[in-house]
């Protein structure tokens, strides 16, 4: 990173924060409904409950249980049965959003650690699931991965810009509707990360303008031009490499590379 | 106890296993009617020519067919099924569609309120048996006007 991109966007870190801001402002209104959808099965389930309880309160209100009733509280311990079943799917949805969020979003993942890049696609994932809506297919063909020396909350970043920039080329694309192929790559000492997506393709003569300050197809608006360009200062900050590969047409991959240790010039964020 | 084939027949189809479970599971405990769930619209649609449904609750965002698709499916198949659609997307455009190209029977919102849930299921149950009972009136009906204009003909040639 040369120090005019450092004087016009400020510290990185601080360019990450404002991005990572930036995009949660735009995911949290599919967020909020992402977590609409686990709370709506458990406030019915504890309405069944509520039912359940009332239905056998009135059974043993007399002391007998007749075999009407007896097939009464069989029902009722069947739907019960079917609430816990839910109820696992609903709150382990909300455990991986919640989960997701705090990846994302807290500030003690700035700090150095050793993690595998799978969990910034998981979090990235996770947050854009409804952003992706039914049209976009995500299909991920990850070897198993060393661990990479990193600043956790960055490379979160990284891979949340490149799968938003993958979804935003494919819903502005014809049908709205595309395929997001994540490749994974042990690769010397390092990991190969690839996302390919069927959108419209970069035109030979931008694809090197992309990664550029304020460089944007998308009306210019606030937050969105930089994320290619603070994804290429956290790789340059990794001692790793981005590069796009694109037939206009035929849609665009990125590719990143990044070593398995922080060059010993990557000081703290 | 009734048979299988003369209870009311009610499918749920919603991408979202928790929320085809969670609506099975209260109609199960508070309707006599024969429950199927579906996570997929083109299952719910075999199982539909396998043995039709009096009701059907369709998820508007599904993947492969959306609620909207799905339900002009049905209507163009089992024109007698009650459709309803359940969406978590208050978008006055799609239910005008909806309304207009499945012929819905009610528009429900997520997050849905159980108990106005059961009234729209049971009054789509009831329309629909009004109207299959209505149909095999008409049909009878049809075949006793047959039965006179033939015994009118033998009259007729009878008199001759």
């Amino acid at each position: 990173m040369s120090d005019a991109e450092v004087e016009e966007g400020g510290t990185l870190a601080s360019a990450v924060n404002a991005d990572r801001l930036a995009t949660l402002g735009m995911l949290m209104a599919g967020i909020a409904h992402e977590i609409n959808t686990p709370l709506g099965a458990l406030a019915s389930n504890h309405d069944v409950v509520k039912r359940s309880l009332t239905r056998l309160h009135d059974i043993l209100a007399d002391d007998v249980v007749d075999e009407q009733e007896l097939q009464e509280v069989r029902k009722i311990v069947r739907a019960l049965k079917g609430t816990l079943r839910v109820n696992d799917l609903a709150v382990e949805r909300v455990l991986a959003l919640v989960g997701s969020l705090r990846r994302f979003g807290s500030p003690d993942r700035a700090e150095v650690d050793r993690v595998g890049v799978e969990e910034g696609f998981d979090t990235a994932l996770t947050l854009l699931r409804h952003r992706m809506g039914t049209g976009v297919e995500v299909r991920l063909d990850l070897e198993e991965l060393p661990p990479i020396e990193c600043f956790p909350v960055e490379i979160n970043q990284l891979f949340m810009n490149l799968l938003l920039n993958a979804v935003q080329a494919i819903q502005g694309h014809g049908d709205g509707t595309g395929v997001i192929t994540v490749r994974g790559r042990r690769c010397g000492d390092g990991v190969l990360v690839e996302i390919q997506d069927t959108g419209p393709g970069i035109a030979p003569k931008l694809q090197e303008r992309i990664f550029e300050p304020g460089f944007t197809t998308r009306d210019g608006r606030v937050g969105m031009g930089l994320g290619l360009l603070i994804s290429r200062q956290i790789v340059d900050r990794h001692g790793g490499s981005i590069q796009v590969r694109s037939v206009p047409g035929e849609g665009a991959t990125f590719s990143v590379f990044l070593p398995s240790s922080l060059p010993t010039d990557a000081g703290t964020p | 106890m009734p048979s299988k084939q003369s209870t009311p027949s009610v499918v749920v189809v919603d991408d979202e296993e928790m929320v085809a479970g969670a609506l099975r599971t209260f109609l199960e405990l508070e309707t006599p009617y024969d429950i199927r769930d579906f996570t997929s619209p083109r299952e719910a649609l075999d199982a539909l020519g396998r043995r039709p449904a009096d009701v059907i609750i369709a998820d508007f965002m599904m993947p492969e067919l959306d609620g909207v698709e799905l339900l002009r499916e049905v209507r163009s198949s089992w024109p007698r099924t009650s459709r309803i659609l359940l969406t978590g997307y208050a978008d006055i455009q799609n239910a005008i569609r909806a309304i207009n190209e499945a012929g819905l029977y009610y528009y429900l919102q997520k997050p849905w309120d159980n108990e106005h849930l059961k009234l729209v299921v049971r009054n789509g149950v009831e329309r629909s048996t009004l109207v299959n009972e209505l149909d095999a009136r008409i049909t009878a009906l049809e075949n006793v006007n047959q039965e006179l204009l033939e015994a009118r003909e033998r009259l007729i040639r009878m008199f001759l």
